[in-house]
């Protein structure tokens, strides 16, 4: 479902991802783990075909993201760190905006978004304008806006950046859910606790390459540490942390 | 399906319309402008009005006072007249009085009685008073003679043997034309202007900065479409704003509800085909000025930079909208394909009544053209994921120097190309010598200096920045070495006797132009210090910079595919034909070669400032010689020969410079 084969990005004389290969198949939730500035965004605006990968490549349904990118774009739903969301459209307004961009209209696109109101709890707040609404809110609109053509495939960059518990446990609801439909969920964190939770296998991302790779279980052996967290550091430990907070 | 830049198009139509700023800009002030300038006019007229009925100016009469001058005056409703008891000075530094009139004593039939009017010439209401008084006076003079007249038996025409009737021979409607002609152009492009200003910076820095561009850019639609919606939302606005203002104007002007028209003493009428040509022109302009703008704010990551970068734009569009004000010039086929003054002189003719056909055709047919490459450049923005992205995240990117930020503001190693670049320099000398040397002429220094800073380094640097092209590569932004920046100087030090052999040699053939030579060195020789520094600006310094990222930069980076002593000599001769007039033929030689010397160590030392420093060296020497009396004696007879010492005086520099001279040249 998602493939990158030796992807690399740089920008400029900075290199952001090297030689990057993973896999991630049907009904599989796959956690792109790594501190700031490890090469997750750009992994993932690379898959997404917002950056043109510097070497290698990217795929999504086997549809190579350079070749192919608007086919590649219709299987693929991706939720941005930064939640964009159009402040002065309604929660509706917007769903059904990208609905249209999908090529959804008329009594179709209305069910459709009808279906997503009702789908993520919207109801009471779909006809406030964006900018008027709370994170948690916001959160579960971008989450509608991007799944409004209901893709096999899902792309969420650090989908519970700034939420409390409440958005955030509803965020592992909604992930768990999809894979039980059978979608590849491939997401990034720098959050242990989550990883742990929900990733059926993990990518530890260092300085913009795989340190390693496996189910949770897997990492913690093969690093020797009681649990998740230290077997992260010990992966990552010499990296540079301090690069400042890059979403 | 709906095409997907409808789709775009008709959200941000919407989101745009929801913005009270936007729908300020585009309704509130193009309808409301001209009825709340007129309105607020005729109020500050009535007030004015008002303040002066209400207040009678307190005169005084002093000495044998007449029976006809007082009634006079008490027939009229400006002036009181009050009894003084005190001198006339002391009556009026008290305020008694605002005048006081003096009359001398009574004189035979034929003779002139004399009047002193006292006043306050440091009052308004003195000064007023003193008008009012003596038209008073006036008229008393004037019953006067009429009795004297028919006492001999004399028709009051006697006194009058000329009557001057002015009349101008512009009906009324144009007059009103003309007049609205000239601020109207002005109006219309401001308020198309200020109407696609914000909404493209929302629809573009603006969309960057929220985070929603990453999220629209992964719908499955091109970047194109995208482009598309939002200019057309812009261009749109531009538009409805400058129809607005359009409707709002005539409105006000052509109802009379307002009755300014009567006050103005003009007649507004204009033809609804002229209203027609107009609204022609005014769409293509709007399409320009959204696309210019999107490109522009697309590349910048937030709001605020947005409007930084925009501002300067803006200001610079305003220039060529405002050429119809000034009274003088004329509108000819080369204002007609100017940017922006095309459309604003079409404007005035138009209204004036007397619009050119062929004029108009191709004002609309370039501003077309402009307007294309606009979209083309809005277009190549949202293509590009540097733009986009690249940017996006620079902030908090360690800081870099400059010359790596200026490298990564366009496309690496990117340089014009040859046919470019000469063409950007023909469009300069175009430029300059319309835009600068017409209006120098009578205007003096400062508008010879705002020329080289306006129509050559800022075009200049316009044309590397819009272009993407890679600053520091085209325009050699190298930074000098001790061993180049040596070389220079000893190698212009050096040219010197060469080249004032070769003006002596052109002597023979040449016409030289004394009175230009005269002017030249009256120009250039300094009095005092800071004259001196004021020449060294104007003369050095500012064609150093100037000048140099003309030639040196764009230029020079644009040709250096060419073969190294092509490029070099191309450059001498373009640089030379740039400073060429009429008077100045004999200037060409030694122009071209000094531009071909500097060309050369430009190109080897990679860096531009060592040609600047080459530069502001030979013109600072011109004027510290010119200004200093001994030196200008001994060199002043351009018929005379260099003295023959100077020679190996000059090819011993040349050769230390030559041997100084870094080889830093790249392909
Ligand atoms: N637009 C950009 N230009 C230059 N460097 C960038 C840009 N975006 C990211 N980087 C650099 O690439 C590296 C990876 O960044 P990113 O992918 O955002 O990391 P993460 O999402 O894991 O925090 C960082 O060192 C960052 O500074
Ligand atoms: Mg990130």
């Amino acid at each position: 479902m998602i493939r990158f084969s030796g992807l690399g990005k740089q920008y400029g004389s900075v290199t952001a991802v090297r030689d990057l290969t993973l896999e991630v198949q049907p009904g599989e939730v796959y956690a792109l783990l790594g501190p700031n500035g490890a090469g997750k965004t750009t992994a993932l605006r690379c898959l997404a075909t917002l950056l043109a990968p510097s070497s290698g490549s990217a795929a999504v349904c086997g549809l190579d993201v350079t070749t192919s990118p608007l086919e590649a774009r219709r299987r693929m739903a991706f939720l941005s760190s930064s939640m964009g969301l159009y402040g002065r459209l309604s929660a509706r307004e917007l769903v059904a905006y990208f609905g249209q961009l999908h090529g959804l209209e008329g009594a179709a696109l209305g069910a459709r978004v009808a279906e997503m109101v009702e789908l993520f709890g919207i109801g009471d707040f779909a006809d406030r304008l964006c900018a008027k609404l709370s994170t948690g809110q916001r959160q579960r609109v971008s989450l509608a806006r991007a799944l409004v053509h209901d893709p096999p495939v899902l792309v969420l960059d650090e989908p519970t950046l700034g939420l409390d518990l409440v958005s955030g446990s509803a965020t592992h609801d909604f992930i768990s859910r999809e894979r039980g439909k059978g979608k590849a969920v491939l997401f990034s964190t720098h959050q242990i606790d989550e990883v742990d939770l929900l990733a059926d296998r993990v990518g530890v991302l260092s300085r913009g390459a795989l340190a390693a790779e496996g189910t949770p279980a897997e990492i913690m052996r093969r690093a020797e540490a009681p649990n998740l967290a230290r077997a992260f550091l010990a992966l990552v430990g010499d990296a540079p942390l301090a690069e400042g907070p890059r979403t | 399906m709906k095409s997907a830049w409808s789709v775009v198009f008709v959200k941000e139509l919407k989101e745009t319309l929801r913005d009270r700023r936007t729908l300020l800009m585009m309704v509130a002030v193009p309808v409301l402008l001209y009825p709340v300038l007129l309105i607020a006019s005729e109020q500050l007229l009535l007030f004015g009005q008002r303040r002066l009925e209400a207040e009678r100016a307190p005169v005084a009469l002093v000495g044998d006072v007449p029976s006809g001058l007082v009634s006079i005056i008490s027939a009229g409703e400006a002036l009181s007249l009050v009894p003084i008891e005190a001198s006339p000075t002391e009556a009026l530094r008290s305020d008694a009085v605002a005048a006081v009139a003096v009359l001398g004593p009574p004189t035979d039939a034929g003779g002139t009685r004399t009047v002193t009017l006292f006043f306050d010439a440091a009052s308004d209401r003195s000064q007023r008073a003193r008008g009012e008084l003596s038209d008073a006076l006036d008229d008393w003079a004037d019953t006067l003679l009429a009795s004297r007249l028919s006492g001999r038996g004399l028709p009051a025409t006697f006194a009058v043997p000329l009557a001057v009737n002015d009349s101008s021979v512009a009906l009324p409607e144009e007059m009103g034309g003309y007049t609205l002609g000239r601020i109207l152009p002005l109006l219309l492009v401001v308020i198309t202007l200020l109407g696609a200003f914000y909404p493209a910076i929302d629809l573009a820095a603006g969309e960057k900065e929220r985070g929603t561009l990453e999220t629209l850019l992964t719908a499955p639609v091109p970047a194109s479409a995208i482009v598309t919606g939002k200019f057309l939302t812009v261009a749109l606005i531009g538009v409805v704003a400058a129809a607005l203002n359009l409707g709002s104007m005539l409105l006000t002007f052509q109802t009379g509800a307002l009755q300014v028209t009567e006050a103005l003493n003009i007649e507004v009428s204009i033809p609804l085909w002229s209203v027609a040509v107009i609204f022609l022109a005014l769409v293509p302009l709007a399409v320009l000025f959204a696309s210019l703008f999107l490109g522009l704010a697309v590349r910048s990551t937030s709001f605020k930079e947005a409007q930084n970068a925009l501002t300067p734009v803006y200001m610079l569009v305003l220039v060529p909208a405002m050429l119809p004000i000034f009274p003088g010039i004329s509108f000819g086929p080369l204002l007609a394909i100017t940017p922006v003054a095309g459309v604003s002189f079409l404007f005035r003719d138009v209204m004036a009544g007397d619009a050119d056909a062929l004029l108009a055709t191709l004002v609309l047919a370039s501003t077309t053209l402009y307007a294309a490459g606009g979209l083309l450049f809005a277009a190549s923005a949202f293509g590009s994921e540097r733009v986009l992205f690249g940017g996006g995240e620079a902030a908090d990117v360690p800081r870099t120097s400059w010359l790596t930020r200026l490298h990564s503001l366009g496309r690496e190693g990117r340089v014009p190309e040859p046919p470019v670049a000469l063409g950007f320099v023909a469009m300069l000398a175009v430029l300059f010598f319309y835009g600068g040397v017409r209006l120098q002429i009578g205007l003096g220094e400062r508008v010879l200096l705002l020329s080289e800073w306006l129509l050559l380094f800022l075009p200049a640097v316009l044309f590397v920045t819009l272009g993407r092209f890679d600053a520091v590569r085209t325009l050699s932004l190298r930074a000098p070495t001790a061993g180049g920046l040596a070389a220079g100087v000893l190698l212009v030090g050096g040219a010197l006797p060469v080249v004032w052999l070769v003006g002596w040699l052109q002597s023979f053939v040449l016409p030289i132009p004394w009175d230009l030579l005269e002017g030249l060195e009256e120009l250039m020789t300094a009095g005092d210090a800071r004259r001196l520094i004021w020449l060294l600006v104007l003369i050095a310094l500012t064609p150093a910079l100037c000048e140099e990222i003309v030639f040196r930069g764009v230029f020079l980076g644009g040709t250096r595919s060419l073969e190294p002593w092509r490029m070099i000599v191309l450059n001498g001769v373009v640089f030379g034909v740039f400073h060429l007039s009429f008077q100045t033929a004999i200037r060409f030689l030694p122009t071209a070669m000094l531009g071909s010397l500097i060309a050369w160590v430009v190109w080897r030392t990679g860096s531009i400032w060592v040609g600047a420093l080459m530069h502001f060296v030979n013109n600072a020497t011109l004027v510290l010689m010119t200004s200093t009396p001994a030196v200008r004696e001994f060199m002043s007879d351009p018929e005379a020969p260099p003295p023959l010492w100077l020679i190996p005086v000059g090819a011993a520099m040349l050769a230390a410079g030559v041997r100084l001279l870094p080889n830093r040249t790249e392909p």
